[in-house]
């Protein structure tokens, strides 16, 4: 609401400065959010909440200013002369949505341009003027916050006015020019024969007031506010007019603007007024609110006498009588958001200003539930794809259906069961994510045509997947992407990437203390199907890692040296709870331990980790650990074999083992093996 | 017994010229071996007479110790020189970088989001959190904000269907959590929200902390107070603060929280819009219409809810300008922080 202070000042007198002002309002909760310089005046620009339409007008605002400042307000003149009744009949079919609809007659006016003075306001105000008596339905629309419309009288068939629903097949032209069909449910204003205005919303170009206007039919009516947003959404016309209705017209002033408008018309365009046509079936009617004293005190933590509280209630203009313990508040009609007890305490505080209201720590004793576990583990999880290098992105949680096609997923995938938005930014953003690698994808192809290099990047969202419930399946799913292009660097320490990203997840693994988890080859369709693993704890599928399908990197058209791009998802909600939350020490070896190594030619097809399980399950309490350090094909090695060894730590608990006795035990563990995997021992 | 001074002065000479580990063994070899030279004088110390015997005795063996000990130090200074020679051949350029795996970064607003959540925390404030698609009852109707409220045109809201929306505020958590647990209540709800609008300062979706304080006597002053520590704990403890009326549906008395502008410290720049303040959080007491539809009694008990959205603080910590770089997650954005 753009409000000039010169007109500001001709309802209210102070001599205070506009940048005074603005402070005084804006604690006051009508913030002033920016001011401008028109012509030697201030315009201040008024943020109104929705919950005050009495504001939005610049005899609002000065009511405000008189209550805050004690000053009069001073009210426009509407003192008009009457002659003749009005000829135009008007009749409310719908009491519900109208409660009361008054007009009269201006008649023989002289439609021209509007005094210099009310079009600078106009204009101040952000309005364009257009002639005299539109522009006085607009002027005391921004000086008395009603909203007033104006139709060419003689265009109104049979001098009738009927307020009424739309029904089915209702069509009009708008005053934008726009021909509507109108929707059922909304409240039109109809003359004898058709529909000459949408109620609260906007009129009709038919009975538009011109330059060929003589008579003319003015309206201030009070329209169910609801009825105004629904019509005024479904029309998708926003109008100052029905901001105002749908926020809750005085329906008591109405009848001051309407005069206001008549006798400016009169007095700029010449014309006589006739007697007011008012059909009033839905009163106002004053309620009684009881206010406690001591409720006030305690809602705010204050110690405000009554007396004060009964004198600032008084000056906001609300009707008000003391009573014991309470005080009862009646809200004028300018104030129906004033209804139940704490909307006076409101109003008290308000008044009273929030920087007068002292600071103070609640007694209420700290809980005993703490963070839940996801929200406990995160900041470890996250830990874990940080250390390996990986940057955290958050992506939106939207995706296209081209990105599901172009990552070949099924169509009865589960990560086809997407939530679907009616109204998408557009139509890439369409779905909800079922899966994080999408974004990430993107994320990727974003940051190598910015140059980068190396594109490292985790996500940790939620993910979520229709499943005929009222709400989807939300699950926090982390994804992963990799990507790094070989270049010649300083210190040497390769491993294919697929290792680097499989390392973190064992790393994850570790943290979390979570051991009795493999991995086996994936048939994710977007993988790799050699260089691709699922992470599976008995027997459920935690996640996958691979690398992307060469077919899908060709269908991004990178330009990248080599395609390896590894990607990642794991599903949280299955894994955290599996993370062993209590450790428990167990003693330290007393006594040293003896190292055999391994190697055997396999098969080539023989997974490393079906022989790592071969020898720490081969029964003997004397064997401790073994890890892999070597595996190798090429020189020296078969064709179709590969070379494998490992390392096995021997250790008794209870003395110190000897090279005699450790080499018996670690023979027929080599026999075992190479009996097992059908491979040879290396060097034996 | 002058003889004993002819060895030590040979031994002297020899030794001067000897600067190899070899020359050292020979050496103590010829003076202290079993043939050696003392030795040998040692074996002739029975044909000395007598009386003699000891001074010469005594003679020949300060000698063996001098000669040792003269052994061992020029052995250590060649082992010295020899290792201070490798110094300089094994040293290595110590301007070249070090080899460190560079650890990747939390993304800015996750850094802010668990800062705000930690300080909640630290005052004894749970985490609860609820479904980011989410009932239109929970989003708006239980916070008093019925269909047709002019008041939701201040969120643009994606929709599923009818009933179904994408959250616009993270406030639902607060009902959910008192449909199932009873006061005293002290929760914050941190989460994404999603509204349908998008500029340099809007963005589709975003982070939002809410809290929720409920007990028996719950004020205005206590809502001040918390605010007041969180907001001296997130900047510092001598930025100003403002408490102004405004309007939220769930809430009354409601509340705007201002900071003095962390950018020019009050006196007024583009940021501000020349106010010398930030809006920061809003908050107020819960409106009692919200604790009825949750089946609290609205007479017993009071309490107050507050929201502030993390881009926002991130984007004045770090004096961010353009909302969209949050979501591009450019690695050259995301390493600076």
């Amino acid at each position: 609401m753009r409000v000039p202070i010169e007109w500001l000042k001709e309802f209210v007198d102070f001599s205070m400065s506009p940048q005074e002002l603005a402070l005084k309002l804006t604690m006051a909760g009508l913030e002033v959010e920016g001011m401008e310089s028109i012509d030697g005046d201030t315009v201040l620009e008024v943020n109104v909440t929705p919950n005050r339409p009495d504001c939005l007008s610049v005899l609002g605002i000065a009511r405000e200013v008189s209550a805050l400042l004690n000053l009069t307000l001073r009210f426009p003149g509407s003192g008009i002369t009457e002659s003749g009744e009005s000829t135009v009949r008007v009749e409310i079919s719908d009491e519900e949505l109208c409660h009361r609809y008054a007009g009269r007659e201006i008649r023989g006016v002289r439609i021209g341009e509007s005094p210099d003075l009310m079009k600078k306001r106009l204009e101040k105000c952000g309005m364009r003027p257009i002639n005299n008596v539109v522009d006085i339905t607009n002027y005391v629309l921004l000086e008395m916050g009603h909203p007033l419309h104006a139709f060419d009288m003689d265009k109104l068939k049979g001098n009738r006015i009927r307020v009424a629903k739309a029904g089915t097949g209702s069509r009009m032209t708008t005053l934008d020019g726009a021909e509507r069909s109108l929707p059922e449910e909304s409240l039109l204003i109809w003359d004898a024969e058709r529909p000459v205005a949408v109620a609260g919303v906007m009129g009709g170009a038919d009975t538009e007031v011109t330059s060929g206007t003589r008579n003319v039919f003015l309206e201030s009516a009070y329209f169910l506010p609801s009825s105004v947003r629904r019509t005024s959404k479904a029309l998708g016309l926003k109008t100052e007019s029905a901001y105002r209705f749908e926020r809750g017209a005085d329906i008591e002033f109405l009848e001051k603007a309407l005069d206001r408008a008549a006798s400016l018309m009169a007095e700029l365009a010449g014309g006589q007024i006739s007697k007011k046509e008012d059909v009033y079936p839905r009163p106002f009617r004053e309620m009684s609110i009881k206010v406690r004293y001591e409720r006030v005190n305690r809602v705010l933590g204050t110690s405000i006498s009554n007396a004060d509280m009964v004198d600032m209630v008084r000056r906001l203009g609300l009707g008000v009588s003391a009573g014991e313990g309470a005080f009862s508040v009646s809200p004028p009609s300018f104030r129906t958001d004033i209804q139940r007890e704490i909307d006076v305490i409101e109003e008290i505080a308000r008044f009273y200003g929030y920087d007068r209201i002292q600071v103070t720590v609640p007694k209420t004793p700290v809980g005993a539930e703490g963070k839940d576990g996801l929200y406990r583990s995160m900041p470890g999880i996250k830990e874990s794809f940080r250390r390996a290098g990986f940057s955290e992105a958050i992506n939106y949680s939207f995706m296209g259906r081209r990105m599901l096609d172009l990552m070949n997923i099924g169509e009865a995938d589960f990560r086809r069961k997407t939530i679907r938005l009616r109204n998408p930014l557009n139509e890439e953003e369409g779905l909800l994510r079922t899966t994080l690698i999408p974004s990430l994808i993107q994320n990727l192809v974003y940051n190598l045509s910015m140059g980068s290099k190396d594109v490292k990047l985790f996500e940790v969202s939620r993910v979520f997947i229709e499943r005929g419930g009222t709400l989807p399946e939300e699950s926090h799913n982390l994804g992963a992407i990799c990507f790094i292009e070989k270049a010649p660097s300083l210190w040497k320490e390769e491993a294919p990437d697929f290792y680097i990203v499989k390392g973190v997840f064992e790393a994850l693994m570790d943290d979390l203390k979570i051991s009795d988890y493999s991995f086996s080859r994936s048939s994710e369709p977007f993988l790799h199907p050699g260089k691709s693993c699922d992470v599976m704890v008995s027997g459920k599928k935690l996640g996958f890692l691979g690398d992307l399908h060469p077919g899908i990197v060709e269908g991004l058209g990178l330009k990248i040296s080599r395609p390896e791009i590894i990607v990642a998802e794991l599903y949280l909600d299955e894994l955290v709870p599996l993370a062993k939350t209590s450790r428990k020490y167990t003693l330290l070896p007393r006594y040293p331990y003896i190292e055999r190594d391994i190697a055997l030619i396999v098969d080539n097809s023989l997974p490393a980790a079906y022989v790592m399980e071969r020898i720490r399950s081969y029964s003997s309490e004397l064997m401790e650990d073994v890890t892999i350090f070597d595996s190798y094909r090429g020189k020296n090695i078969p064709e179709g074999k590969k070379s494998l060894a490992f390392a096995v730590r021997y250790r008794s608990k209870q003395r110190t083992l000897t090279d005699s006795e450790i080499e018996e035990v670690h023979k027929k563990l080599v026999a075992y093996l190479a009996e097992k995997t059908a491979g040879v021992v290396r060097g034996a | 017994m002058a003889d004993m001074e002819d060895i030590r002065k040979a031994f002297a000479d020899e030794l001067s010229s000897s600067e190899t580990f070899a020359g050292l063994q020979q050496l103590k070899v010829k003076y202290l071996g079993k043939k050696g030279v003392l030795t040998s004088r040692l074996r002739l110390l029975s044909t000395i007479p007598a009386e003699e015997r000891p001074a010469y005795g005594k003679l020949i063996n300060d000698l063996k110790i001098l000669i040792e000990s003269a052994l061992e130090e020029k052995e250590a200074g060649l082992k010295k020189t020899e290792r201070d020679r490798n110094f300089a051949l094994e040293a290595l350029d110590v301007t070249l970088p070090g080899k460190y795996a560079v650890p990747g970064r939390s993304h800015p607003l996750s850094r802010v989001l668990k800062e705000i959540t930690d300080i909640f925390v630290n005052m004894g404030f749970d985490v609860e959190v609820g479904p980011e698609v989410e009932l239109d009852y929970y989003n708006f109707e239980a916070l008093n904000i019925p269909r047709d409220h002019p008041a939701r045109d201040m969120q643009d809201t994606f929709y599923i269907t009818d009933d179904v929306i994408m959250r616009t505020q993270t406030s639902p958590v607060q009902v959910r959590t008192m449909e199932k647990r009873k006061p005293p209540l002290k929760i914050i709800s941190p989460g994404k929200v999603y509204r349908c609008d998008a500029d340099v300062t809007h963005s589709p979706m975003f982070h939002q902390v809410e809290g929720l304080m409920v007990d028996t006597d719950i004020s205005f002053s206590d809502l001040k107070g918390v605010l007041e520590i969180f907001v001296h704990r997130m900047f510092s403890k001598d930025t100003p603060v403002r408490f102004r009326p405004s309007f939220f549906p769930f809430t009354e008395p409601s509340a705007e929280i201002d900071i003095g502008c962390i950018l020019c410290g009050g006196s007024g720049c583009r940021v501000c819009k020349g106010s010398g303040w930030l809006e920061v959080l809003g908050a107020g007491m819960v409106h009692p219409r919200v604790f009825e539809m949750a089946g609290y009694d609205s007479e017993l008990y009071t309490g107050f809810a507050f929201g502030l959205g993390v881009e926002r603080i991130t984007m004045l910590k770090y004096a961010i300008d353009d909302i969209r770089l949050f979501y591009e997650n450019d690695t050259r954005f995301l390493r600076q922080f």
